[in-house]
């Protein structure tokens, strides 16, 4: 909670023009978002562009966070929003590359993260579970946030949360589960 | 596995991640600059009373304009429940409005949720208050009723997202319903300020289909703009963002 109430303060600062409390700011909130981004299956150089993106985006419309209301789902919707908008351009540009690639009929190699390795052990861990599941593990998980906040970050309620969240677990349990079985069946396992 | 394993390994596998390179961190924080002081947006409840305040003059400058025959022709129990009714979700509908062009702000019903609970309670007041089941000219003064509900409704929703410009919608054709339904509700008080049909299939179907009308409308405009914003993006060099 006073983690959360200096963030607040530096974000207060920085709509105030203070150039250290943005960096400070940067500083605090970039990791979490970073493995926020990592999680989702984005590769390490896309995260880093969302990251950037995320921070300009920010910077925008940072007129728009209250001082009095919570940072966190405040940056995270409009993190969530980056993502989204970034999955669509990547869709759209793979559509024009498959188009080209069918003119060609030459092999085709997309540069698009979902179908590289995550080069993370999150994104691996949470790999089973939807695209939504996903977001809110890497929020509640990653990012250490509330369910209240969550639903913030979401613009959704806390109890269509609370059951995406259980039905998330359900699946992971019944996924580790099966990892587990396996494992103790196999001796060359590490 | 339980639920504490599953949070420990999850626990485990963020702790785990790369770290960040600090010449990205400060590569965001050079774009920063110049660093220019902003004036954070008011609380939600001013906004919001702005939105009441335009969607009642506007409801009351056009009543008068045509005159208050619904509201004299009222006895006191239709006025109560029926104004009371609108002005209690006009007060949601427009916090709920505000709060979509905020992100990360509080939500307390979705945007489908509210406008499905407020027309079917609307429903079940005009169903409960109004008896005379005749239909004359039910097509005809229907239709002017529904078109002069949503015409003034237009302006509303349009001067209310003038007044809420700096905000960002995340979710454009969310922040259009919402905005939309607010303005509807505008609309429908005008049409019980004013239309002195009190049929109970009139008020039934036209009066209350401008809430539905209205919102679907703002949706399609949500709707237009985002798709607008996003050839727009798409038509600008590799590497370019759309400005806003």
């Amino acid at each position: 909670m006073h983690a959360d109430s200096e963030l607040e303060r530096l974000m207060a600062r920085y709509q105030a023009g203070d150039f250290a409390a943005a960096t400070a700011l940067i500083h605090r909130v970039s990791p979490q978002l970073h493995r926020f981004f990592l999680a989702q299956f984005a590769s390490r150089s896309d995260a880093d562009d969302l990251l950037q993106e995320t921070w300009l985006r920010i910077h925008k419309v940072r007129h728009t966070y209250r001082p009095s209301e919570p940072l966190l789902p405040w940056a995270y919707a409009i993190a969530r929003h980056v993502r989204v908008d970034h999955y669509r351009k990547s869709l759209r540009a793979s559509a024009r590359e498959q188009r080209l690639e069918e003119i060609c009929s030459a092999p085709f190699v997309t540069s698009n993260a979902a179908s590289g390795p995550p080069g993370d052990e999150l994104a691996a861990l949470l790999a089973p579970l939807s695209e939504s599941q996903r977001e809110l593990l890497a929020m509640l998980k990653v990012a250490g946030m509330s369910l209240e906040e969550v639903a913030r970050a979401t613009s959704s309620t806390v109890g269509s949360v609370k059951q995406k969240v259980h039905r998330a677990y359900k699946k992971l349990r019944e996924e580790l589960g099966s990892l587990n079985l396996k494992k103790g069946g196999s001796t060359h396992q590490p | 596995m339980n639920d504490k394993d599953i949070d420990e390994v999850l626990h485990q596998a963020a702790q785990t991640s790369d770290a960040l390179e600090p010449a990205l961190l400060q590569r965001v924080a050079a774009s920063l600059q110049p660093l220019e002081p902003v004036r954070p947006l008011p609380r939600t409840w001013v906004l919001a009373t702005a939105l009441l305040f335009l969607g009642a003059a506007i409801a009351l400058v056009a009543a008068f304009h045509a005159g208050f025959y619904g509201f004299a022709k009222m006895d006191l129990l239709e006025r109560l429940l029926i104004f009371s009714t609108l002005a209690c979700f006009a007060c949601v509908a427009a916090a709920e409005f505000v709060h979509s062009m905020i992100p990360g702000s509080r939500r307390l019903f979705t945007p489908e949720n509210l406008l499905l609970l407020a027309s079917i309670l609307l429903l079940a007041i005009f169903a409960l208050l109004f008896h005379d089941y005749h239909t004359d000219h039910f097509l005809s003064a229907g239709i002017l009723c529904l078109v002069t509900g949503v015409a003034h409704a237009i302006p509303v929703g349009l001067l209310g997202w003038l007044l809420l410009r700096r905000g960002l919608a995340l979710n454009r054709v969310a922040a259009g319903l919402l905005g939309g339904a607010f303005a509807g509700l505008a609309g429908i008080t005008l049409l019980e300020l004013h239309c002195p049909n009190f049929q109970a299939f009139h008020i039934l179907v036209w009066h209350t289909a401008v809430l539905p009308v209205s919102a679907a409308l703002g949706a399609l405009l949500g709707y237009l703009l985002n798709h607008h914003l996003r050839r727009t993006a798409s038509v600008g060099p590799e590497g370019t963002r759309p400005s806003h």
